[in-house]
């Protein structure tokens, strides 16, 4: 167990945050390098700045957005993904790790904090994950990957707090440990290739939209001649 | 705001199918807007063709990339759709929408949904999906307000319009807007409502007469004028159906003096081609700007019309060179400008009646023109009531997205549509209800009409030229030239 600890927590690790960061960098850069082409084809190229930096802030912090529409399924979003960000980055047990393996530190959350984070990551998640069963809309669109993603991610948060709150046996805590790390290592890993890369994407979005409304000129012209329209009627 | 779910009745009125049932087993597509005949075989190769090309030509990958990889399935477009609202139908929910042409893109265009659909033998396009599209798209008005309350950004009006375009590629858009597209780029009269400048002349001259009685001052409609500051193109469906619009706006010319013009080789702001084909959008702005060449005008001036002011202040630019494109300008933003630097006096007697005004979605949801008419009407309407939600939050009327030129749809449009604007009327309790915007006014009339609203639809210019005050000098002068006349006689 502890071999087979040290590896997830070791190589496997490594292996799966590189993939993380690696295809995050991918996607992230496939989306600028679409923007820069569309930007450079367009034939206009005014961007209202201002309208695409405050729909774009107003989303990446939602408080105005909060009390528009479905209040408390938008509390309990905004909440859980506070829970989501801020944990893994900042729990003290993580950034000891990188401290211990690269050398760099950063700050930490106080214990309560965290302890409180945890747990309200957890019941918020899960709360998502029943109003997606319950609600007509949301279970009408939803994919595999939607019911799926809100119980993968809750397994390494409570895992994580029976091993650091609930003063467990060690056998159990070795247990809980490695399926902690493993299912961290699995969420890193499937990261950019589901709907979690818009942890990246987000913030380009309200400009990709308006973007997108830039078309190429001349496309009427080459668009009958690929299609072999040329000279047809209306 | 929200409304409540139509009744079965209701339900069975908005969805009568106005077509025949030989047609549609004829087309093989059961929708309810007239189609002209097409090309009925093989219909999914030829969508799939169309769409590589369009995606080949154009930067719609941008966004289907960007969406298909962010799309959070959250539902919570659903809250802003005033489609989804009045049906219930999930299938109307925004984000089901786009996911119809998402997949095709997924399947068919990306490398991964290639692999998958190939290894699994699935996900093939059929006719009944470009079926469900044809409805889908054609049900949704592209008011773009769902965009507002997407936390994934996924602009839905943007494909419905990519979707429609495709769509119109392989023969499938709505007979109405393609056969008065083609009036206007291939026609003999060269414009959506077929009108022959002849008739236009004899309109315009008509108009005058009509206003000198009215006002005593001499209004006129300069034609032709090479240039002037402005060459002027409304909605040319105005010159039928909105004088009194048109007459507000040549009053204010005149109280100001500026020269604008129309011009005889082409006078028509419509541009169906913003709501079913790119290639349609492109070669009508190109007609605006060739005009205004030919003129050697300074601005386009738009009239009061929603889509037609997007599809030049947006589009002139993209397909007529870019930042030396001619500057576009609607309407209400000269008659502000004007009214600020004082030129323009309005009575503020004339209009006593309880006033609300209605945001145009092509003109508010970018947050291009909003408080402009709101502060000229509040200046001499001494009743202004506000609807809320507006602005860039604005509800559509239920005829955007070219839908309000699809007559046969007018009991969807009416029931369905436009509910939750009629509830908004409703509240508001306007006996005025200002629209600065031809598709507008129609689909809003039919509204009132429709759903026993007791409210009368009107423009903004219509407003200004009941309240507009002449300097003395311009008045009098009638009177002096009558004098001269009877002198000489
Ligand atoms: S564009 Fe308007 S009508 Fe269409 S789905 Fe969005 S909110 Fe509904």
């Amino acid at each position: 167990m502890e071999s087979l600890l040290d590896f997830a927590r070791g190589p496997l690790f490594r292996f799966s945050f590189a993939v993380m960061i690696l295809g995050l960098a991918r996607i992230l850069f496939l989306d600028l390098y679409n923007a820069y082409q569309a930007y450079r084809r367009a034939g206009d190229r005014n961007i209202p700045w201002g309208l695409v930096i405050k729909r774009s802030l107003e989303w990446l912090f939602p408080v105005r957005r909060v009390f528009h529409n479905r209040p408390v399924y938008s509390i309990f979003s905004i909440l859980f993904h506070v829970g989501l960000l801020l944990v893994p980055i900042f729990l003290y047990a993580h950034v000891r790790l990188w401290k211990d393996a690269v050398g760099i530190n950063w700050l930490t959350l106080p214990y309560e904090v965290a302890y409180g984070l945890t747990v309200s990551t957890i019941v918020f998640g899960a709360a998502l994950f029943i109003g997606r069963v319950i609600s007509k809309s949301s279970s009408f669109l939803s994919r595999k990957q939607d019911y799926l993603w809100p119980i993968v991610l809750l397994i390494p948060f409570i895992t994580g707090f029976v091993c650091a709150h609930l003063g467990v046996g060690s056998r159990l805590y070795n247990t809980m440990m490695l399926i902690h790390v493993l299912a961290g290592n699995f969420i890193f890993i499937l990261i950019p290739f589901t709907k979690i890369a818009h942890c990246v994407l987000m913030p380009l979005s309200q400009f990709i939209s308006t973007l997108a409304w830039k078309f190429p000129p001349e496309t009427d012209d080459a668009i009958c001649i690929t299609l072999n329209k040329k000279g047809a009627p209306v | 705001m929200k409304t409540r779910k139509i009744t079965s009745e209701e339900r069975e009125k908005a969805f009568k199918q106005p077509r025949k049932p030989e047609v549609i087993e004829k087309q093989k597509l059961d929708v309810r807007y007239h189609i002209e005949d097409f090309e009925v075989e093989d219909r999914p190769r030829r969508f799939l063709e169309a769409f590589a090309a369009i995606l080949k030509h154009t930067n719609y990958r941008l966004a289907l990339d960007h969406y298909i990889r962010m799309s959070a399935k959250c539902s919570r477009c659903a809250t802003n759709c005033q489609v989804y609202q009045a049906t219930g139908d999930l299938r109307d929910i925004p984000c089901y929408r786009s996911e119809l042409l998402l997949s095709v893109y997924r399947r068919h265009f990306t490398l991964g949904g290639m692999l998958k659909g190939r290894a699994l033998g699935t996900g093939h396009l059929t006719d009944e999906k470009i079926q469900e599209m044809a409805d889908s798209f054609w049900d949704c008005t592209a008011c773009r307000r769902c965009a507002m309350e997407c936390p994934s950004g996924i602009d839905h009006g943007l494909i419905t319009h990519l979707g429609r375009f495709i769509l119109s590629e392989i023969g499938i858009a709505p007979r109405a807007l393609v056969v008065s597209t083609r009036e206007q780029l291939e026609g003999a009269t060269g414009n959506t409502s077929a009108i022959p400048v002849p008739a236009l002349v004899d309109t315009l001259e008509f108009l005058e007469e009509d206003m000198f009685e009215e006002k005593s001052v001499e209004i006129k409609f300069p034609m032709d004028v090479e240039g002037a500051d402005y060459v002027f193109f409304p909605a040319v469906s105005d010159f039928l159906m909105e004088a009194e619009t048109l007459m507000g706006i040549a009053a204010v010319f005149t109280a100001t003096g500026d020269s604008w013009t129309t011009g005889t080789g082409y006078f028509d702001g419509i541009n169906y081609g913003l709501f079913y084909s790119d290639r349609m959008l492109e070669r009508v702005v190109k007609k605006v700007d060739a005009e205004t060449r030919r003129l050697k005008g300074k601005n386009i001036l738009i009239g009061e019309c929603g889509h037609a002011s997007r599809s030049a202040k947006y589009f002139i630019p993209t397909y007529c060179g870019g930042d030396d494109a001619y500057p576009v300008i609607n309407i209400m933003e000269y008659t502000h400008r004007v009214w600020k630097e004082g030129r323009l006096k309005l009575d503020p007697n004339v209009v006593t009646e309880k006033v609300a005004y209605h945001d145009p979605c092509n003109i508010a949801r970018q947050r291009w023109i909003i408080e402009k008419p709101r502060e000229l009407l509040k200046a001499f309407c001494k009743n202004y009531v506000e609807m809320t939600p507006y602005g860039d939050e604005n509800i559509c009327c239920g005829g955007g997205g070219g839908t309000v030129s699809i007559d046969e749809i007018r009991p969807y449009r009416t029931t369905i549509g436009g509910k939750l604007k009629a509830d908004q009327i409703r509240k508001s309790g306007c006996e005025i209800l200002v629209a600065p915007c031809a598709n507008c006014k129609k689909q809003l009339r039919e509204l009132v009409e429709d759903q026993g609203i007791d409210c009368e639809v009107v423009g903004l210019h219509d407003l200004i030229y009941k309240a507009i005050i002449f300097d003395e000098s311009m008045v009098e002068k009638k009177e002096e030239e009558s004098v001269n006349i009877e002198d000489k006689e």
